[in-house]
């Protein structure tokens, strides 16, 4: 839709020269952008070539291929110069608008079937600007959106906080991350401090996307600047991150799950990949599918789990990572919102689930990394351990029947020093999707009490009609257990006990216990 | 045990504000439509000497949370809004008329050394919707109970009426609210029973009928021992406000006189009646008095339907206390009092020395009390009623609680679980400080208990819980 409008622009000196020649600080900064163009360009399939043309189509390559968008008047001074970098930069981004036709977000704001979803999230910019959805389309929801940052200032102008609006069945939650608002409206139990934090995640998938830097960078020279021409592209990141906090229990627990293997299997794999280090490399991660298979770090830095999930959300959302070797800007606001790191990431074979992804410090590095993989393959196939990854990969789950607790459907086990958590599959009744989600509402409505900010619990036991449910948490674990509601409470006692004892003997296979660091 | 809201935490430097009322306001959206009528809009305001255009702005605040809200569900707007600073609870008591409490979240005062302004932390999470909501809702009942709907009074004397009921009422109703002992008792609005045998029950209600057939006027009775009921002829949620207010705030009002010395200025003239100990706590203090006004309070009931307008006699005699309710648009005349009286005194007289005696049988029946290893509330959703060990007393002023506050917030909690779904459902904690917290819900009966067995594991928590169902419930089961 946007394209048209363009194409008839005029064009405009900067671009003449091939050069945005103001604010130099600038352009470095918004270069590295991942909009989707970047992501999806880096679409790999092709080699080393188009690597380097997905790298060759960052921010100063695609203003030169385009004109200028009309409203903005380019011809004058250098202060000009800077909100015109930035229309160029939206400009090159509004092309991809275009994929927004495959979202399908195009349902009508007014009726009962929108209000009715479970949980409905929306970004927007102090400027009271839309700038995400979940469900139907920004622009029907300006107007709300505007009230929403109305509600905001109003209260802030009593030097209040605004945080959270109740009413029956569902609330309003806020949170204020200038240069942005995000408002979750849901209707699950979850308390206002779980919402807040979803909301925090999409923030910060939202920063990794841009670094804060350039975020405020962005507003503070245009503050009614449209972010949706920048973020074109990547709503589907923040879909598929909101459905990941529904039904993951690792964003939950802030842990994250190993796929099981055998410990001497795993020692081969984590060595393989601490041998095939590179001079910027940062991060060596293994996933299958959302399992970690092993994590390699350079010494004295930490990836924090945010950071890691952000990276789960980044490769399981696009598909294009599995058609060869992709090459990406993103920013770990953990690790530091100001910065982009660049990741390879690419899929060992076309139809496996283990995805290699390589964090690096230089945006240079491309080839590198690529050669990491490739010597990290080697070394794999060399010591037999890819087979038995392979093998590994056919049961990346364990029932809980293996446990051998009668009337024991499913628990989450977490461990605190590690930041690593298991549990098994879902079996029966948990199965469909609503199932799923409703488990987890109730996982988080334990996760809930135990961890209230004023009046945290050390256990609790729900009995209900459904299923029975204990939570307990000590200094070193929390552990969560959904029972039938056959399940008396002497058993869940005993329960505990055994599933501890279980974990011991499993934790070589379920755990990481002896990560390395190059 | 003892915590009443203890002001100075741990360390010198820090002093702790409880939750206390900011303000308080009644609106109707429709008076004000146009821009500069907002004024219009506003019907009572706390405190009053808030300049106009806030009163408006924080009204117009309001009124934009609730019609936000209707963007994601038209018929639940928005019950409370919850800033850094405060909760405000909104309520529309009546069509297009909206209440609104705003209640400061309590906060730690830290002072600085190097002579900076002093720090404030607001905390929070300390105030739960449920109670504050339930206590803004007993506000406007309470209203209603003496002053009836608000559309009845438009009707009557137009919006000045209104105003001029709503300033006469709140402006002292609100200074008797506590919030910081605002607690799960207030979500329940229950009465408290008194147990009681067969016989003597039977003696009580054979006193109101022989009482309702001389004095045909009664439209309404009900009977009060030691602060519990015991019988009452009004429906429901008309008798839920009428104990609210007899409990909290006549009883003790007429108490002290009562606890006073027989010498005491305090006590009020016996009027050379020593036959019986009955005097009238509502109306004239003596009716021998040559000067007396026969003047009683009106209560509004019923009023969904028949809308009732009655005049409130409360008449005690040594721990009983009975309410006789006769209709507004009855005269009541010396006459009738002094007939009244010299019926209902010496009978009630008799009929609270013999409660008396079987209230202290039973107790020597029961054995010593010792302090148990347990405290609880029960409330019954079906017939209001509400038992509690935790409170040890009801005042106008403050509810004494034997817990850490902190626990009565984990019961408040709990509840709130158990409001959410609409099935029989068992909560079990164990808190930080090792205490368990017990909750069971079942066929419209809540029940928590508060359990000091530190070591104690789940299964022996369960079993006291058993033990605890089968000693104590039997009496409140009796009276369902």
């Amino acid at each position: 839709m946007a394209g048209d409008v363009h194409n008839k622009g005029v064009s405009w000196e900067v671009q003449q020269n091939g050069t945005l020649a103001p604010v130099d600080r600038l352009r470095n900064d918004r270069s590295e952008s991942p909009t989707p163009g970047l992501v999806e360009g880096t679409e790999p399939g092709a080699g080393q070539e188009s690597a380097m043309f997905v790298h060759a189509q960052s921010f100063e390559d695609l203003t030169a291929d385009n004109e200028v968008p009309t409203e903005t008047e380019p011809k004058g001074d250098s202060v000009l110069g800077e909100s015109v970098e930035e229309e160029a930069l939206c400009l090159a981004a509004e092309e991809k608008i275009q994929e927004d036709l495959h979202r399908s977000k195009e349902e009508d704001v007014c009726t009962e079937a929108w209000r009715s979803h479970r949980k409905h999230v929306f970004v927007l910019s102090e400027a009271g600007k839309p700038i995400y959805t979940r469900y139907g389309t920004e622009e029907a929801l300006s107007s709300t959106m505007g009230v929403m940052m109305a509600l905001v200032s109003v209260v802030e102008a009593d030097k209040n906080i605004i945080r959270s609006i109740h009413a029956d069945g569902y609330k309003v939650v806020f949170l204020r991350k200038t240069p942005l608002v995000l408002v979750g409206v849901s209707r699950t139990c979850q308390s206002d401090l779980e919402l807040t934090r979803e909301l925090q995640y999409i923030y910060y998938q939202i920063v990794s996307l841009l670094t804060l830097t350039q975020l405020n960078h962005i507003f503070q020279h245009k503050q009614n600047y449209d972010l949706r021409r920048l973020l074109a592209g990547s709503e589907h990141l923040t879909d598929n991150l909101l459905q990941m906090l529904d039904r993951d229990p690792g964003l939950l627990l802030s842990a994250v799950t190993c796929l099981p293997l055998a410990s001497s299997t795993r020692d081969l794999v984590s060595s393989s990949l601490q041998a095939a280090k590179a001079k910027n490399l940062v991060f060596s991660i293994l996933l299958a599918g959302d399992r970690l298979v092993t994590l390699v770090r350079k010494k004295d830095q930490y990836l924090h789990h945010m950071d890691l999930h952000l990276l789960f959300n980044l490769v399981g959302s696009s598909s294009s990572f599995r058609e060869g070797e992709g090459w990406t800007p993103i920013c770990l606001p953990k690790f530091n919102t100001a910065g982009f790191f660049h990741a390879h990431i690419s899929y060992l074979e076309p139809a496996s689930d283990l995805c290699l992804i390589l964090v690096s410090t230089d945006r240079e590095d491309f080839f590198n990394l690529s050669e990491c993989k490739h010597r990290f393959l080697e070394r794999l196939s060399r010591r037999s351990a890819y087979q038995a990854l392979k093998e590994a990969l056919k049961c990346p789950s364990y029932s809980v029947t293996q446990v051998g607790i009668p009337e024991l459907r499913h628990f989450l086990y977490k461990s605190k020093s590690s930041g690593l958590y298991t549990s098994p599959e879902l079996s029966l009744p948990y199965q469909s999707e609503e199932e799923q989600e409703r488990l987890m509402g109730l996982y988080q409505y334990l996760h809930s009490r135990l961890h209230h900010p004023k009046r945290p619990l050390r256990s609790v036991y729900r009995c209900g009609e459904t299923e029975n449910l204990m939570a307990w948490v000590t200094s070193g674990f929390e552990l969560y257990l959904c029972f039938s509601p056959l399940g008396t409470k002497a058993l869940a006692v005993a329960a505990v006990n055994k599933l501890l004892r279980w974990i011991r003997k499993e934790e070589d296979r379920l755990f990481i216990l002896s990560p390395l660091t190059y | 045990m003892l915590m009443i809201s203890p002001r100075m935490a741990s360390g010198m430097q820090e002093k702790l504000y409880n939750p206390s009322l900011l303000s308080f306001f009644v609106y109707n959206p429709s008076f004000g439509p146009r821009e500069g009528e907002e004024e219009k809009k506003i019907l009572f305001y706390h405190p009053s000497d808030v300049e106009k255009n806030e009163k408006i702005r924080n009204v117009g605040l309001c009124e934009a949370i609730v019609q936000f809200t209707r963007t994601f569900c038209p018929t639940k707007p928005a019950k409370s809004l919850h800033t850094q600073k405060n909760r405000q609870f909104f309520f529309e008591a009546e069509d297009s008329f909206w209440i609104v409490m705003v209640v400061r979240n309590p906060w730690v005062e830290k002072t600085n050394k190097d002579g900076k302004p002093p720090t404030i932390e607001y905390q929070e999470e300390e105030i739960l919707d449920t109670v504050y909501g339930a206590v803004l809702r007993q506000c406007y009942s309470m209203y209603k109970l003496f002053n009836g709907t608000f559309v009845r009074a438009m009707e009557t004397g137009g919006v000045e009426l209104l105003m001029q009921k709503l300033e006469k009422f709140f402006y002292r109703y609100l200074q008797t609210l506590h919030l910081q002992s605002c607690d799960l008792l207030d979500v329940f609005g229950g009465i408290a029973f008194f147990p009681l045998d067969k016989m003597t029950y039977l003696k009580i209600q054979s006193f109101v009928n022989r009482v309702e057939e001389s004095l045909s006027l009664i439209k309404y009775t009900t009977f009060l021992y030691n602060d519990q009921l015991i019988w009452s002829g009004l429906e429901q949620d008309d008798m839920r406000i009428l104990y609210k207010y007899l409990t909290t705030s006549l009883f003790p009002r007429h108490s002290e006189p009562e606890l006073a010395g027989r010498d005491s200025p305090l006590r009020p003239e016996v009027a050379g009646n020593l036959l019986h100990y009955g005097r009238f706590l509502t109306g004239p203090a003596n009716i021998k008095d040559p000067e007396a006004k026969f003047r009683f309070p009106r209560i509004f009931v019923n009023t969904k339907d028949s809308y009732e307008e009655l005049h409130l006699i409360v008449y005690k005699a040594m721990s009983a206390a009975v309410c006789f309710m006769i209709s507004a648009s009855m005269e009541l005349t010396r006459e009738f009092c002094e007939q009244l009286d010299s019926l209902v005194g010496p009978q009630l007289t008799l009929l609270a020395s013999d409660i008396c005696e079987q209230y202290n049988v039973n107790r020597r029946i029961s054995g010593p009390e010792k302090e148990p290893q347990f405290k609880f509330i029960y409330f019954n959703h079906m017939n209001l009623a509400e038992k509690s060990t935790i409170h040890m007393r009801k005042t106008a002023s403050v509810s004494l609680t034997s817990v850490h506050p902190d626990l009565m917030k984990i019961l408040g909690d709990i509840n709130c679980d158990f409001a959410r779904v609409d099935e029989d459902e068992e909560i079990i904690v164990k808190a930080m400080t090792d205490y368990w917290v017990v909750g069971k819900k079942s066929d419209q009966r809540e029940l928590y208990v508060i359990l000091n067995q530190k070591n104690a594991n789940l299964i022996e928590v369960n079993e006291e819980v058993k033990r605890l169902c089968a000693t104590q419930f039997n009496n409140i089961f009796f009276l369902d």
